[in-house]
């Protein structure tokens, strides 16, 4: 599949028509999807209309947008008005989206083709892509491991070429680290970067809009697309999104990145290995490596999951059968009527909003609760400080490669570690990019990713873009 | 910190969930095992840490005075049954 920035290249020029570019892509999703399950369902019509309309609009001589023809796909949590969107969850099975979101609004503008919506971790709570109601998704690289999740969907669409561009969702890592299982590059840009509106909340204060792709540039290019200030989503910023693409240098003179104290401790060797060889890397590209401390950064992970559980039982109350959702309409009293209608909930999604709940009774509130929230500040002014001192911080996507299909399904806080150096992202607000650095010895893509501190993506994104074009 | 099973049933009543007796199990273990991990927190030193984005007002009810009495008769009046001067609804929990 060509990348995103081939094709605008392509259908702007004349050289390759939308049209041409969406049958392909729908073909590569025809023959690959039955063995991976990326797509839970392919606009077709809608995406070869689409595609006329762009084509048509090059024919009568209009300027094409900056993602011409470029097939996109987008989780199954992101609205799209007249399309389904599930969240993978027999709780949404039959929810048809009433307005579009933003970020789906500016692609549109943009001239991009909206191809489908993509499996997802159930209520993107998870992180193999195993808790949707859909089934799992298989890792392209090999069909018996995960593909990491809950973006999972997205990140194997890419990686088997399906698409060159996919939309996901970040809350703890849920972009980074299934493009780190996948081997393509996933973006969570800093809090308040990209508009939420039209994305389903799991939790308010951590969810972003990420990108996944097979290339930096083509993230940075969907990236400026779809980023800036919302009057629909009062959290997001009012701040000037740069031409990413324009900011790549040759080299990374004058850049400082840190690395953190310990981050590699209890690491396995590969993954080990490569962080210490990028790390080398950008020395030989000009990159100065400073060690830093970010001491409280190790607990980011139990913060998560009490602040993001708390959160996801507040916003999920919504489900309640008569706002959203299954309606038990058998139901004889009140009560019943609210247990049944809430039913449809999986088993991981029952257990985040039953730890989220009991975080926030009365009893455990601020032993749980406050204390998270307080140790959350601490994480934060712990990344402000590192920032003063680097540019960027360099630290593996996860501690593991892509592990088999139910490998961990008995021991639930193995797969809650496998967010552990995504989390502090989320947590501390920042921005954060995953790339593939080469293989482990099993052949899996190891990721390592580039944090940055908010608003300053350009930053990840160069250091990135660098690392990439230096393998 | 210990995670009863008592614990589980009660949090999944506040959330309007029910659970079988298997899911309580299982629950139970594994929010232990979560919990465990979240008492690490009670080591760091919290005690000059000001939260910038929690709404405290939320937790306050404001002492409204309360005037219109034939309004809360009319209120009391729409329920079937009265208990000292206060309209019965179904018990919850």
């Amino acid at each position: 599949m060509m990348t995103a920035l081939e094709i605008v290249k392509a259908v702007s020029a004349g050289e390759k028509t939308a049209e041409q570019i969406t049958r392909d892509s729908l073909a590569k999703i025809a023959e690959l999807n039955p063995s991976i399950n990326a797509f839970v369902e392919v606009f077709e019509q809608d995406a070869l209309s689409r595609a006329k309309e762009i084509d048509a609009k090059r024919a009568r001589g209009e300027k094409l947008g900056p993602l011409a023809g470029v097939p996109v796909a987008i989780k199954d949590n992101i609205l799209y008005k007249g399309h389904k969107a599930t969240c993978c969850s027999k709780m949404l099975e039959n929810y048809v989206a009433s307005y579009t979101s933003t970020v789906v609004e500016r692609l549109l503008a943009a001239d991009a083709v909206i191809i489908g919506r993509t499996n997802m971790d159930e209520f993107a709570m998870g992180s193999t892509n195993q808790t949707s109601v859909y089934g799992p998704v298989k890792n392209p690289i090999d069909l018996t491991c995960v593909p990491g999740g809950s973006s999972g969907g997205s990140a194997a669409a890419v990686s088997a070429g399906m698409v060159p561009v996919a939309l996901g969702t970040d809350t703890g890592g849920s972009v980074r680290q299934p493009a780190g299982f996948c081997g393509v590059v996933g973006i969570k840009p800093g809090y308040g970067r990209i508009s939420r509106y039209g994305v389903i909340a799991f939790a308010s204060s951590a969810d972003q809009v990420g990108i996944l792709s097979a290339t930096v540039a083509d993230s940075a290019q969907v990236l400026e697309v779809i980023s800036g200030k919302d009057v629909h989503d009062s959290t997001s910023l009012e701040a000037p999104v740069p031409a990413y693409n324009a900011q790549f240098t040759n080299g990374l003179e004058g850049m400082k990145v840190g690395l953190p104290k310990g981050f590699l401790d209890g690491l396995g060797e590969d993954i080990k290995e490569k962080i210490t060889q990028a790390a080398d890397r950008l020395k030989e590209l000009g990159a100065e490596l400073v060690e830093v401390e970010v001491p409280f950064a190790k607990y980011a992970a139990p913060c998560y999951y009490i602040i993001t559980s708390a959160e996801a039982s507040s916003n999920l109350g919504r489900y309640d059968g008569i706002r959203y959702g299954y309606a038990d309409n058998e139901a004889k009293d009140l009560n019943a009527y609210y247990e049944g209608s809430r039913a449809p909930f999986g088993l991981e999604v029952k257990k985040r909003l039953i730890i989220g709940t009991y975080a926030l009774t009365s009893e455990r509130y601020e032993e749980c609760f406050l204390k998270a929230m307080k140790v959350r500040e601490l994480i934060r002014e712990d990344f402000k400080k590192a920032f003063e001192k680097v540019d960027v911080l360099l630290t593996p996507t996860s501690p593991t490669t892509a592990f088999k299909l139910g490998q961990h399904d008995e021991d639930p806080l193995a797969l809650y570690l496998a967010d552990l150096y995504t989390c502090q992202g989320n947590i501390g607000g920042l921005a954060g990019i995953s790339v593939p650095f080469g293989k482990d010895a099993k052949g899996l893509p190891i990721g390592v990713q580039f944090y940055g501190p908010i608003l300053k993506e350009e930053k990840i994104l160069n250091a990135a873009y660098n690392l990439e074009k230096s393998i | 910190m210990e995670i009863t099973k008592k614990d589980v049933e009660l949090a999944a009543k506040l959330a309007k969930m029910r659970v079988s007796e298997e899911e309580v199990s299982i629950y139970q273990a594994q929010l232990e095992a979560l919990f465990k991990w979240v008492a690490e927190l009670a080591a760091v030193n919290t005690d000059s840490v000001k939260l910038t984005n929690v709404n405290h007002c939320a937790h306050i009810r404001p002492d409204e005075p309360f005037s219109d009495l034939s309004r809360a008769a009319k209120l009391r009046g729409a329920f079937d049954e009265e208990q000292a001067g206060c309209a019965k609804v179904k018990k919850v929990l």
